[in-house]
């Protein structure tokens, strides 16, 4: 899948309402669409892999099958945090340059599923060069709280294949 | 005509005859209705040659409504011939649709619009399409050892017409004009009319070649991917088909020029005789391949949590049925495994094949005779392997043939026969499989390939290097020291890409050349791509697993064993030898190891003939593991072969040796 087919692409606001997972990284909540959520498993044991980005955990086992699994805190450039009771894996669908894996991201706390109406949706705003805003789709606005809206496939599949060794 | 009209026609001519059944005024009156609309709708239908059906009906209609109830009855049955012969008459090689096909209007474009309409059937044609050229290539190979053999004509002529009439059916009229053609070859040659000689089975294997391309260019298409060209080779072979069965002379532009002799084919099907099979469709069944793959990958799971279970410290003292009744689970799972992976396996018999079409090809092109002798094609490779191989073996028969074995003159000055031999083997030895192919060609030219690596600047000029060290020199990217570049070999992009194939199936490619006698390549493959025998060892808090045909010994060196270089332990002395050593917690970061080789254990891990000492802190054990891919997000890890599964469930990574070393060497040039 060609994944800079999403760099012109325009979503309209109403295009993205549906139903969304959120979760949080600090004090920030993010959004997922659900139909690229597989599971939500408990912390386990991550077998590391030598030679990959921080970012990049390791593989874990989930029913037999081997995949990768990212923590989204060391991704997005936060500070390290222990693993608590509270921290999950949010299995996803990703689609990257060779096709569809499923991955395991590594996420603070999940919280609630929402349906989220077109109106409760805005469009990224600018903030300037400093940060770079390709892998929101959108930002919601429910009971006072903003929850970003991801694009997976830009947040984890930008790479094309995460083999990249650190250059 | 479509199949879906043609059900829909069926369908409502059965409900209109129903009211002739009923009888009295209203039946009657339904008929009628039904009948002229029926008509009407046949009448403004795109088909030709519907008129004398839709006379049968408008006749049928009225008699139904002058009232005579007998002579109506006859005629809906006449309705009913009319349109039955229709349908057979569509695929049937009657006259009108002859005459269609000499005007060819066919195109490609319309062809893949009908392979649209229906996709499941279109899925279908094409697979058992080019299953069925494959049968008929085999058999008209066969053919050119026996002529004139009429169960062989036969063979060939049945998936013929079943092409013919299966594309017809679902109105690819490209395919079904071709195939068309030369079912009439065929049909010619089995009542005797035509003999099916050397000239004749020439042009039938081109039509398999052609109709090859042509359907596998649809299913392109369908997949919304550009498509060929080929209307222009078609008409042309179209043409040539006509031409020999009108024994005319043959325009030399559109054949390639025979050769005189015995064909390669017809030798290499004296040595080793491609038996008639029986049709043996009973003996086995079509299945998609992912519901195999998905059957394989769950009966590994299966295996997996068995071993989790019998191992659980929960089970271990308790009463002797539950023991036994484990037991049994185990041994059953065993079995189930090993079918499983059993059914991926195919034997190299058809990659074989192939080869004897290419070896018949290549030598008619170059005018080199060829024996092509075959043996071991019983023997059974991973589905995926026999895929991958394809290819890396075409090429060497390729080189062999275009390089190696000399040309008939050559050949007699240097006391050879005038026939070149090729051979293929196969066999298990070992845990591998192995594939030999061998020539008694002039051998690979070591000077040549000295001068081009000295060219290349890849070695000195006045090096001293064994022969052998020279010949691996073939292996770099973008070599080939062919005088002329063939049109297809000697681009020089061969052999480094073979090898690489043949790495990425862990297996390995050894040369045995033998200067004016012949070349030998052999191949070396794992018996099953999916489980590995290994170790499982522990290093700092991490598993991962050895495979055990990697390890030669493991042992606990004595400090004094240990040899510095430039202070950093870099070797082991094990018996008399003196071994590269390296930790594995610093191959991989990996924290808290045991940081000296005494404190831990050792294990040498052999690589062909590479030899590298690994620290690790402790062995755990043994275990047969599933190897799992990492998957497509990562790429290539160099030094890991893959995860496995454990027996707690966790992943352990699984250690590739020839990766570990190849990190060594890597290093060392680096440090050096």
């Amino acid at each position: 899948m060609n994944t800079t087919q999403n760099a012109g692409a325009v979503k309209t606001v109403a295009g993205l309402a549906g139903k969304y997972l959120t979760f949080a990284l600090g004090t920030e909540e993010y959004g997922l669409p659900v139909l690229k959520v597989r599971e939500i498993i408990k912390m386990l044991d991550i077998t590391q892999v030598p030679q990959m980005p921080a970012h990049v955990k390791g593989v874990i086992n989930l029913r037999g099958k081997v995949i990768p699994v990212v923590d989204l805190r060391l991704k997005f450039g936060f500070a390290p945090q222990d693993y608590n009771e509270r921290t999950c894996v949010i299995v996803v669908e990703v689609v990257i340059a060779t096709g569809r894996v499923l991955m395991g991201i590594v996420v603070d706390a999940v919280s609630e599923v929402l349906n989220l109406a077109g109106e409760d949706i805005e469009r990224t705003p600018d903030f300037g060069e400093r940060v770079d805003t390709d892998y929101m789709t959108g930002v919601a606005k429910v009971k006072g709280k903003v929850k970003i809206l991801l694009d997976l496939d830009r947040v984890l599949g930008a790479d094309g294949t995460i083999s990249l060794k650190a250059a | 005509m479509r199949p879906e009209f043609i059900l829909q026609v069926d369908a409502d001519l059965s409900r209109v005859a129903c009211s002739v059944m009923v009888g009295g005024n209203a039946a009657a009156d339904a008929l009628k209705t039904g009948l002229r609309q029926l008509a009407s709708v046949l009448a403004t239908a795109p088909f030709d040659g519907l008129a004398a059906v839709i006379d049968t009906m408008v006749r049928a209609a009225d008699l139904a409504e002058a009232g005579n109830e007998q002579e109506t009855l006859a005629a809906v049955d006449a309705v009913w011939s009319a349109w039955k012969a229709e349908v057979e008459g569509a695929n049937k090689p009657s006259a009108s649709i002859e005459t269609a096909s000499n005007g060819t209007d066919a195109r490609v474009e319309d062809d893949v619009e009908a392979l649209r309409m229906d996709p499941e059937l279109s899925g279908m044609f094409i697979v058992e399409a080019l299953d069925h050229l494959g049968t008929i290539e085999t058999s008209v190979l066969a053919l050119e050892a026996a002529p004139g053999d009429t169960k062989l004509l036969n063979d060939i002529f049945r998936p013929f017409h079943t092409v013919k009439g299966n594309s017809g059916a679902l109105g690819v009229r490209t395919v079904q004009e071709l195939a068309h053609r030369v079912e009439n070859l065929l049909d010619l040659g089995r009542s005797g009319k035509l003999a099916i000689g050397p000239r004749e089975t020439d042009v039938i294997l081109k039509a398999v070649d052609l109709l090859t391309a042509m359907i596998t260019d649809l299913q392109r298409r369908l997949n919304g991917d550009p498509g060929q060209d080929l209307e222009g080779a078609r008409l042309d072979l179209m043409t040539l088909v006509d031409s020999v069965i009108a024994q005319e002379a043959l325009d030399p532009q559109l054949i390639a020029p025979i050769v005189a002799e015995e064909s390669a084919a017809v030798q290499a099907a004296k040595a080793s005789p491609l038996k008639r099979r029986a049709d043996d469709t009973g003996a086995s069944v079509k299945i998609d391949t992912r519901k195999l793959d998905s059957l394989v990958d769950m009966v590994g799971e299966l295996v997996i949590v068995q071993s989790i279970i019998r191992d659980d410290p929960a089970l271990q003292a308790v009463d002797e049925r539950l023991t036994r009744n484990l037991a049994q689970l185990c041994r059953i799972t065993s079995d189930l495994q090993r079918n499983a992976m059993a059914m991926r396996m195919v034997p190299i018999r058809q990659t074989f094949q192939k080869m004897a079409r290419l070896v018949r090809d290549l030598s008619k092109h170059s005018g080199k005779q060829v024996d092509l002798v075959l043996s071991g094609e019983d023997t059974e490779l991973d589905r995926k392997v026999v895929e991958d191989i394809n290819d890396p073996l075409m090429h060497m028969v390729r080189n062999s043939i275009d390089h190696g074995i000399e040309d008939a003159a050559t050949r007699q000055s240097r006391g050879k026969s005038a026939t070149g031999r090729l051979s293929l083997k196969a066999y298990h030895q070992g845990g591998s499989i192995v594939i030999e192919i061998e020539d008694d060609g002039g051998g690979l030219n070591t000077e040549r390939i000295r001068q081009k690596a000295i060219a290349q600047g890849l070695i000195d000029a006045d090096a001293q290097l064994d022969p052998s060290v020279i010949h691996q020199m073939i292996f770099r990217p973008g070599f080939s020291t062919a005088q002329q570049v063939t049109e297809i070999s000697g681009r020089g992009v061969g052999m480094d890409v073979v090898r690489r194939n043949i790495e990425a199936l862990r297996g390995r490619i050894e040369i045995h050349s033998r200067p004016g006698e012949g070349t030998t390549f052999l191949i070396r493959l794992p018996l099953t791509l999916a489980i590995v025998d290994g170790l499982v060892l522990r290093t700092g808090a991490q598993r991962f697993v050895l495979p055990t045909f990697a390890v030669r010994e493991s042992l606990r060196p004595l400090p004094e064993h240990v040899h510095t270089v430039h202070g950093q332990p870099r070797m082991v002395q094990v018996r008399n030898s003196l071994i590269p050593l390296v930790r594995l917690a610093e191959l991989f970061a990996i924290e808290d190891a045991v940081e000296h080789a005494w404190e831990g254990t050792v294990v040498v891990l052999e690589d062909e003939d590479d030899h590298v000492a690994l620290v690790i802190d402790e062995l755990v054990g043994k275990q047969e593991v599933v190897i799992k891919s990492l998957g497509d997000a990562f790429g290539n890890v160099p030094g890991v072969a893959g995860g496995a599964i454990l027996g707690d469930g966790r992943v352990g990574l699984i250690l590739d040796a020839h990766g570990i070393v190849a990190m060594m060497q890597g290093r060392e040039s680096k440090a050096a």
